[in-house]
């Protein structure tokens, strides 16, 4: 199934090269968990703030199709 | 003493008289400094119903006893007095250089009363102090102003001034430092310019004793150091976009501002974010005094329209005059952003004002005849306009420099103001940061986030990530963070650096490090325990400044859109603010009666009695 992986703040160099927004298509299993996507990227998830469609995910929880996963830096500041 | 100079100097515009006093060691480290020597002070000596404009009300520029040391960010100042915008007492910071100058002048606090008869300036180098005319300099800009004070004084002085807007009272009117540098909140500008006081120019050459200055000077090189290597590792999110870099999260999470507040979601956020604004108008960084993140921008535009060059904009200024402007044009929030440092403007409350009027235009609440043309959400130009009428209080822009609440109730409709105690928010809808909700409604300076920013828990993840829509758990978030956000201010720091490196990443987010630094420089006596609760007797202080003045539970709210309107789309849709069901929780954890007003055994309990 496809969901968008999304990368904010200085974790845009993670983006694929030519990505020209901040956020690609992946294709991932039906029955992926958010914790499977993220032991793939190449992002340090603890230093991380991971979001499912905007919000925290629940410790296990199944991706759906059309998901946006978003991953910023904890930094703060504004 | 050490760390503090534990010198006043006190300046009497009516009379023209100068005083310098010195501090007892008790006051000194049971206020810690900053901010909480400035409410000691206000409380014990101004009535807090004075009119704010009036020579009855003092104002207040404090450092803290970590300002101008080697702790880095230790480059802050805060300016505290009776608000004009909200009645209550304000709490401005601001950093940049003026602060750390003005501490090595010898004196830790400076205290304005009376009002002079004409225009002058207060010229402090080191120990000699002088008012002079300020004639010439009335009706200059924030720019002119600081130039033409470093050519009549001395080239390496350091200004703070207002411009027309505080001089003309604006109730939004700021005041800016080192040019670009803001203490920007709650109308602090328009005091200064009731008193007749245009600028406060200051040269200091003193160092600051340090009780312990070589285990100060090794913690100090070691936060430098943390900093230094996650800049090395590619970690430089601050340095990189500067705050800048918030709008996509905040779009993403729902919560920023967009049409007045209607909405969470901005198509727009892209556009106006650290990474637009580094291909088209990023110089450099730039960093405060002793400041190893340099989250500062330096940009230019060019562009027919919209060009300038200059500091900024941040993430509040983007999100003010951007996206609750429904603004997606970086070039013009930019440069609606230099207006408002040149003509002495917070750009908080003016972006936040011009959106209600925006929505009130919409709404066909306010005629176009008075404002003289349209103003629909989304015209960038019409932003730039109002900004520069706002701070000039020409034509329709005398409304929008009274503020959102003023602005809304001459209308007959207050409810559009989105505002607590008629301070605009800052940028974070608070139905989806349900922490910043209970913040800006309790808050002794109206909704402020420099008051106890939640968001960095709730959105940011620092030091660890909390469910942002869960109202449960935030009446003990916030009195932490409020307590935490004293210390940080009084001190003398910035608050991005002291967060992520002084305190532990605990739920309590204890202050170790902080305090650490506080007892090297002071060698009062400060632990964690003596720290936080010196903290929570300032934060109360103030509270019973605010009780003094009227204010009571009634006037810890939120407009009815953030109580009763859910939002409407996004991650955070169908959120309000649950503000009935934490207010009782956060009084008791305060230790306040259901009032809201500090009960006498709070304040034995604090010393306060
Ligand atoms: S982090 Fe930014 S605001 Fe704070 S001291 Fe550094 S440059 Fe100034």
């Amino acid at each position: 199934m496809k969901i968008r992986i999304k990368l904010l703040a200085h974790y845009q160099q993670y983006l694929p090269p030519n990505c020209s927004s901040s956020s690609y298509e992946a294709d991932v299993p039906p029955d992926a968990r958010v914790e499977d996507v993220l032991a793939g990227l190449p992002v340090p998830v603890e230093e991380s703030v991971v979001l499912v469609n905007g919000r925290t995910p629940q410790p296990g929880q199944a991706l759906q199709e059309g998901d946006v996963l978003c991953l910023f830096p904890a930094i703060g500041g504004g | 003493m050490y760390g503090w100079n534990g010198r006043i100097l006190r300046v009497n515009l009516t009379t023209g008289e100068t005083s310098v006093e010195e501090v007892d060691p008790r006051t000194a480290r049971d206020f810690i400094g900053g901010r909480g020597w400035a409410i000691r002070y206000l409380y014990n000596e101004m009535d807090p119903r004075v009119d704010p404009l009036s020579p009855e009300n003092k104002l207040v520029f404090s450092t803290g006893p970590l300002t101008a040391t080697p702790v880095p960010t230790g480059n802050r100042y805060m300016v505290t007095t009776k608000s004009p915008l909200t009645g209550a007492i304000s709490c401005s910071n601001s950093g940049g250089f003026f602060p750390t100058e003005m501490k090595r002048t010898g004196f830790d606090l400076f205290i304005f009363e009376g009002r002079a008869g004409r225009p002058v300036y207060l010229w402090v180098n080191d120990d000699r102090v002088e008012l002079r005319p300020a004639d010439h300099l009335w009706g200059r800009t924030v720019f002119e102003t600081e130039d033409m004070l470093r050519a009549e004084t001395d080239p390496r002085a350091r200004v703070a001034c207002i411009g027309p807007a505080g001089e003309r009272l604006a109730p939004i009117a700021a005041i800016l430092n080192d040019k670009h540098r803001a203490a920007a909140r709650s109308g602090v500008g328009a005091v200064m310019g009731s008193k007749n006081l245009k600028a406060v120019v200051v040269r200091g050459t003193r160092r600051i004793p340090l009780a312990r200055p070589d285990e100060l000077k090794a913690l100090a090189d070691q936060v430098v150091e943390e900093v230094k290597q996650a800049v090395a590792a590619g970690k430089a999110t601050l340095r990189t976009y500067g705050t800048a870099y918030v709008p996509p999260v905040t779009n993403e999470v729902g919560i920023l501002p967009t049409y007045n507040f209607r909405t969470g979601v901005f198509a727009g956020a892209e556009a106006i974010s650290g990474r637009t604004l580094n291909q088209k108008y990023l110089v450099r960084p730039k960093a405060c005094y002793g400041c190893p993140i340099a989250c500062g921008r330096v940009t230019r535009v060019e562009d027919p329209i919209f060009g300038g060059e200059g500091e900024g904009p941040e993430y509040e200024t983007i999100g003010s005059l951007g996206s609750a402007c429904g603004v997606d044009n970086l070039a013009a929030i930019t440069k609606a952003n230099y207006i408002c440092n040149e003509l002495g403007l917070d750009t908080i409350s003016a972006g936040v004002t011009i959106a209600c009027a925006m929505e009130m235009y919409e709404l066909g609440l306010i005629p176009e005849s008075d404002i003289g043309r349209p103003l629909r959400f989304g015209d960038a130009e019409a932003v730039v306009e109002m900004v520069r009428l706002a701070g000039l209080r020409e034509g329709f822009g005398d409304l929008i420099a009274q503020g959102s609440y003023r602005l809304a109730s001459h209308y007959g409709h207050p409810e559009f103001s989105m505002s607590a105690k008629k301070q605009e928010f800052p940028a974070y809808d608070p139905r989806g940061a349900k922490g910043m909700g209970l913040l800006y409604a309790t808050s002794n300076i109206g909704a402020s986030h420099m008051a106890g920013d939640t968001a960095y828990m709730e959105v940011f993840g620092v030091p660890k990530k909390v469910d942002p829509l869960s109202w449960e758990d935030k009446p003990r978030l916030v009195k932490y963070f409020e307590d935490i956000f004293t210390i940080i201010d009084a001190a003398g720091l910035c608050v991005f650096l002291s967060i992520r490196y002084l305190f532990e990443p605990t739920y309590n987010v204890e202050p170790v490090r902080i305090s650490r630094l506080m007892e090297y420089a002071t060698g009062a006596g400060y632990d964690e325990e003596t720290l936080l609760r010196a903290g929570e007797r300032v934060y109360n202080l103030e509270r019973m400044f605010l009780v003094r003045a009227g204010f009571s539970r009634a006037d810890d709210t939120l407009p009815p859109r953030m109580l009763h309107e859910p939002m409407p789309e996004g991650p955070a849709k169908g959120h309000v603010v649950e503000l009935d069901r934490m207010l009782p929780e956060y009084y008791r954890l305060r230790g306040w009666d259901e009032n809201g007003v500090p009960t006498p055994e709070k304040l034995a309990e604090l010393g306060l009695l």
